[in-house]
């Protein structure tokens, strides 16, 4: 192998981190307060809530499913969280636990429709998406919900020096790289998501599998629901709307699959950053509001075409070769 | 609620027009979605009233949809309905659901979100423009007497760009800093695209590039709280007679911005006159009707004013974001 071919497996390989750095380091030239520690810091921060959803969605695309309704499902726990302060007083760590519960039985929902109906995933999340709105914006007849100051100081929060949205952040893509990689169950995932047919063959539990990693995705929705909320403090009829592109988004932006089998929790951290990067550049350059959508949808298809080409060099790497190249 | 309103609205003929001399009439009432208070507000004043003078209101909620409240006003328009009563998504689809309902003689009436075309159907619109120049000029002149030394630097959250409300709450900002010349330094502009958690990303990373900013426009004020999260833990969230304070201006009118003009923290909001819009969309629609008008077309405007710090005592009454603050709405 030449320099230049192991050069260039290394830059496929690592696609979507040197991705990241060359938006960071672009944007660190035209305006050096980008790369400041409280400007990266920020956008950490800022990337936290999709972020932590996408480490839900990774769950869900490596089985080759969809999960649709994470922006109702963020909307809805956060609502949940919010009426048990309100109503019940209860504090933080109990308003948490109940959009956690929210959001696994949310996501429960989803599993018994599309592993128990046999519905495909696509169509019963999308049904959800809007049943679970439909539901929060009944419940709060389009009213807003101001949430306790005791939350906000919860997002507002650090711990020494890092702001608790990334502390929860780092918390979940560690466990769920652990998960992943680590146990049997993440081993099943990815097993069922290379192949279906071939993984019940084997005796894995596949109808379990894949009812599991929608409950990991709706109670990850809803803790990222909550980490904003913490931060913004208000609750309207729109929160969490339109939320599951930009979490599909990351998530396959930073290397997973849609077709199942391939990513990892680094990839919803990579496409995170990378889109939360991108978003802040542009206003720490002050570019044109005009440009900005312009300029945020040409970095995201030139990030998913570096993609495409990463995954072709990394399919001809895999191919069997039965004579070996001569130089 | 409806004495509230009916006292507010201070006008007789409009209760003469909704409860007698009108005959009752079936309202298809057509609105995008009811995400901020104001929209809350202009939907419940609208609803209740036609209702309580004996008309019929058929409701359709289009959450954000245009595709899906064109669909809705198809629908409204197969049932019979004798006048239409919308809140667009944006201005584009305004003007071909206009278009639909006259091309099938059903009076119809935009409230508050203007069409691309003003000159079809009856458009009850705010002088967004005006009524955030008002609003942008008082928290400008304000900066300028304390700040001296020195260009001012202003921001501008600007809303979503789609919608022209947006763009008119943007052209009067501008508008309001041209008069001062180089006294202020080029604003900063920040995307909310009427999202709270977009305006929180971008608002972040532009405090960070710009520690030093004197003046904050929103061109919403349900904004508030987020722009709070924000300036907060920098230390930058204090009231006006206190060091640090951050000019700041809103627009909408509503029960927040009251709440923090009362508190200090916010300087001045330019104000939908909300009650006068409902009213004049609805005695609009019900004078068609009764006229037998089937495409009527009228521009009635809403000239607004801005409820500041100095003008608090006299006028909050008039803002409706105040009237639903004494009623409690912030506490329920």
């Amino acid at each position: 192998m030449t320099s230049t071919q192991g050069a260039l497996d290394v830059a496929t390989r690592m696609g979507a981190v040197l991705m990241l750095v060359a938006i960071v380091l672009v944007f660190g030239v035209l305006t050096p307060g980008f790369l400041a520690p409280d400007s990266l810091a920020n956008t950490v921060k800022q990337s936290s809530f999709i972020g932590i959803a996408a480490v839900g969605m990774v769950f869900v695309l490596l089985t080759a499913g969809i999960d649709l309704s994470v922006g109702s499902v963020m909307f809805l726990g956060s609502l949940v969280a919010g009426l048990v302060m309100r109503d019940a007083g209860a504090g933080v760590g109990l308003a948490l636990l109940a959009c956690l519960a929210t959001g696994a039985i949310l996501g429960a929902i989803n599993a018994v429709l599309i592993v128990g109906l046999r519905v495909i995933p696509f169509i019963v999340t999308l049904s959800t998406l809007f049943l679970y709105r439909g539901f929060g914006t009944w419940l709060t007849e389009s009213r807003q919900l101001d949430f306790p100051d005791e939350v906000r100081s919860f997002g507002l929060a650090s711990v020494g020096g890092i702001p608790v949205p990334i502390l929860i952040f780092a918390a979940v893509a560690l466990l769920a790289h652990v998960i992943l990689r680590h146990t049997a169950f993440g081993r099943h995932v990815y097993a069922f998501g290379n192949d279906p047919l071939a993984a019940a063959k084997a005796g894995l539990p596949v109808r379990r599998i894949q009812a599991t990693v929608y409950v990991v995705s709706g109670t990850l929705a809803a803790l990222a629901g909550f980490v904003l909320i913490s931060q913004i403090g208000r609750l309207d009829a729109g929160f969490g709307e339109g939320r599951e592109f930009d979490v599909i988004a990351a998530a396959v932006l930073g290397g997973a699959s849609l077709f199942g089998g391939i990513g990892g929790a680094g990839s919803a951290v990579l496409g995170a950053l990378t889109i939360q990067a991108v978003k802040a550049g542009l206003v720490f350059s002050g570019v044109n509001l005009y440009l900005q959508p312009l300029l945020q949808g040409a970095v995201i298809l030139l990030a998913v075409f570096l993609d495409g080409l990463r995954e072709a060099r990394l399919r001809s790497l895999r191919r069997r070769v039965i004579r070996p190249r001569t130089a | 609620m409806r004495s509230t309103f009916l006292s507010a609205l201070g006008a007789t003929a409009f209760a003469t027009l909704l409860g007698t001399g009108a005959q009752a009439a079936t309202i298809c009432f057509a609105f995008q979605d009811l995400e901020t208070e104001f929209w809350v507000a202009g939907h419940k004043a609208i609803t209740t009233t036609l209702t309580e003078a004996g008309h019929t209101v058929i409701e359709r909620n289009a959450n954000e949809d245009a595709n899906r409240q064109l669909e809705q006003v198809n629908d409204c328009i197969a049932q019979g309905v004798d006048g239409i009563i919308i809140i667009p998504q944006d201005g584009e689809s305004a003007v071909t659901i206009v278009q639909t309902a006259q091309d099938n003689d059903v009076p119809i009436a935009v409230f508050n979100r203007p069409p691309s075309d003003l000159s079809k159907g009856i458009v009850v619109v705010a002088d967004n423009a005006t009524i955030a120049e008002q609003a942008v000029d008082f928290v400008a002149q304000e900066a300028m007497a304390r700040i001296t030394d020195r260009p001012i630097q202003p921001l501008i959250i600007v809303g979503d760009l789609g919608d022209p409300n947006a763009v008119g709450r943007k052209d009067g900002f501008y508008a309001a800093l041209q008069k001062y010349g180089d006294k202020f330094a080029t604003p900063i502009e920040v995307a909310s695209e009427w999202d709270a958690a977009t305006a929180l990303a971008n608002l972040e990373a532009a405090v960070t590039a710009n520690p030093n900013i004197d003046l904050i426009f929103t061109s919403s004020d349900f904004l508030f709280p987020t722009i709070r999260s924000v300036l907060e833990p920098r230390g930058k969230w204090v009231p006006r007679d206190q060091e640090g304070h951050v000019l700041m201006a809103g627009l909408d009118g509503d029960a927040t911005a009251c709440q923090l003009i009362k508190d200090g923290f916010v300087d001045a909001t330019g104000v939908q006159d909300l009650y006068f819009e409902a009213e004049s969309a609805m005695n609009a629609i019900l004078a068609a009707i009764e006229a037998g008008e089937t495409q009527p077309n009228q521009v009635i405007e809403d000239p607004g004013f801005a409820l500041t710090s100095a003008n608090l005592g006299e006028r909050e009454m008039d803002m409706w974001g105040c009237v639903l603050l004494s009623e409690g709405f912030l506490n329920n």
